[in-house]
């Protein structure tokens, strides 16, 4: 098992390797891709300062508030889809039968999906969050730091991606049994990165509930967020609840291995 | 020759049909996304009752109008002219006996109006029946709001057409084309409602073709533009529709002049 682990890890960092040196061979490409990455997802976080230039506060969250929130997001989602970029074209690979050949070579079929793709592109979304973050620091001066709270803070961002990839390959899992993309996984990637670039307390009940407790994905940016800047969290959930994120992320992880291991079980390939 | 391009309109609209599920899904999607933005509103709007003569139900109506209207207007990831313009299908359009723009446009305006039925009035409806913020009613805004919104179509296509022309220069230009189309989203007020920009700003915004998209219709549904000022609105729109085509037809022809075709 462990063997396992570690031989799929060594092809994955060879992958990896591999990747961004055939990307690096394309330096203008890059280069322009990062950056329209960059500008796209910072205007999105414009937005955001548009609405609080008329409006003061959400909720009791000021701007500052809201923008860690949201560079806490952005920084997780942009790993998550660094590292996933290979889950993208997964329906692709189930609809031309490619996973036929997948399954016949000598390593485990998920090292060679997460692997076949990683894309620099996406250093553009990490980047707007990094700048997020220092515009964030700059709008709550008087914020305390402690050693806690930037354990919290690396903590969050790492339960985030895990959980985020996970959702991921939640979705192309389902390509198993619909074999075409269903755009519906939007709905939790996208929209869940979206929604929960505002304060979760803000929605629905069952929407709170949702991404606390079914799909962990508030434990990767609400709860640590609040953590920081010393909010309560709903539900009387204690603050420190976010120390058991990486737990959660890792229980969630398996939880899709599982059903990944079951969708592998249950292939049957395409014809065409 | 217009009998063939309305027949063109027509498959196209046909062969849309055809991605029911696909549809129905982008229908949750956009539906989902409206709901996520509607929460954000609601929760703002608890600091000010109004915001540059916004209340919170009209920028509901506002928002839901916009996610309505995006898919129609402004469909996001649409490369299928880059695509030909790759694998060489292009040169067959090229030659086709009509002209290769309008053949285009009747394609894309079928397109719209399958999204107009089959995903805006689904999508407005879903919010209406969510959030309980009802629809204008004077007929006159709604006269208004069709022929501004075909405006803003018009503009749609010929700015879709202008990103996907790239191609003709650099084969690979999707990066280029999400750009594009992020920043028209943004300056047509679908991620914030134009009126609530700064008012430096909006002197702008205004001028460019970017508003007759989206934000253009949806002000004269809401009632905010005044008669006075609505031909007005609706002229600069049409201005916008006559040089976007023109444009875009100069660079199909300069492109078409010296495109090579790669074989195989």
């Amino acid at each position: 098992m462990i063997e396992n682990i570690t031989g799929d890890l060594r092809v994955y960092m060879h992958f990896l390797g591999m990747l961004i040196r055939s990307q690096a061979q394309y330096k203008v490409n890059v280069a322009v891709d990062i950056g329209a990455s960059f500008a796209i997802t910072s205007l999105e976080f414009v937005a955001v300062l548009i609405y609080f230039g008329k409006i003061p506060s959400m909720l009791g969250w000021n701007i500052g508030e809201v923008a860690m929130l949201y560079a806490v997001m952005s920084i997780s989602f942009g790993l998550a889809e660094m590292f996933g970029a290979g889950i993208d074209a997964f329906s692709d690979t189930i609809r031309l039968g490619e996973f036929d050949r997948i399954l016949l070579r000598p390593v485990g079929p998920f090292t060679q999906v997460v692997g076949s793709d990683f894309r620099l592109r996406r250093l553009g979304r990490i980047t707007q969050g990094c700048m997020t973050f220092v515009i964030a620091l700059h709008l709550l001066p008087g914020m305390h730091w402690t050693a806690a709270k930037v354990v919290a803070l690396a903590i969050g961002i790492g339960s985030g991606s895990i959980l985020f990839l996970s959702v991921l390959i939640l979705g192309a899992t389902l390509c198993f049994w619909t074999v075409e993309t269903t755009e519906l996984i939007n709905i939790l990637t996208y929209g869940g990165r979206d929604m929960l670039s505002y304060p979760l307390t803000i929605y629905h009940q069952v929407m709170q509930r949702f991404f606390l407790f079914v799909v962990p994905l508030a434990f990767g940016s609400f709860v640590p967020t609040c953590y920081l800047l010393g909010k309560p969290l709903p539900f009387g959930l204690p603050g420190e609840m976010v120390f058991a994120a990486p737990v959660i992320a890792l229980v969630f992880a398996l939880c899709t291995r599982v059903i990944w291991q079951f969708g592998v079980r249950h292939y049957q390939s395409t014809g065409s | 020759m217009l009998r063939f391009y309305l027949e063109v309109a027509r498959t196209a609209f046909r062969r849309q049909l055809i991605y029911r599920w696909a549809n129905l899904a982008g229908l949750l999607t956009n539906i989902f996304f409206g709901v996520i933005f509607s929460y954000v509103i609601i929760a703002l709007f608890h600091a000010r009752p109004t915001v540059a003569g916004y209340d919170v139900r009209d920028t509901l109506r506002y928002t839901w109008l916009v996610q309505a209207m995006v898919m129609v207007v402004l469909t996001f990831g649409w490369y299928d002219l880059m695509l030909t313009i790759r694998s060489g299908a292009v040169i067959s359009d090229l030659s086709k006996p009509c002209d290769f723009y309008w053949y285009w446009f009747s394609r894309e305006f079928g397109r719209n109006i399958y999204y107009l039925f089959y995903r805006g009035i689904p999508t407005y409806l879903a919010g209406m029946l969510l959030f309980g913020f009802g629809i204008p009613v004077d007929w006159r805004f709604w006269l208004a709001f069709l022929v501004s919104l075909i405006l803003g179509a018009s503009i749609g296509i010929a700015y879709r057409v202008l990103y996907n022309a790239v191609a003709f220069w650099f084969l690979e230009a999707r990066a280029f084309g999400s750009l594009f189309v992020v920043v028209a989203l943004f300056f047509t007020g679908s991620y914030v409602p134009i009126p609530f920009f700064p008012q430096w700003l909006l002197a702008i915004i205004q001028w460019l073709p970017f508003n007759g998209l989206i934000n253009v219709p949806a002000e004269i549904l809401l009632g905010k533009i005044s008669e006075n000022a609505l031909l007005f609105e609706l002229g600069r729109q049409m201005l916008w529709v006559i040089i976007m085509t023109l444009v875009v037809r100069v660079i199909i022809a300069v492109a078409a002049h010296r495109l090579v075709v790669q074989g195989g």
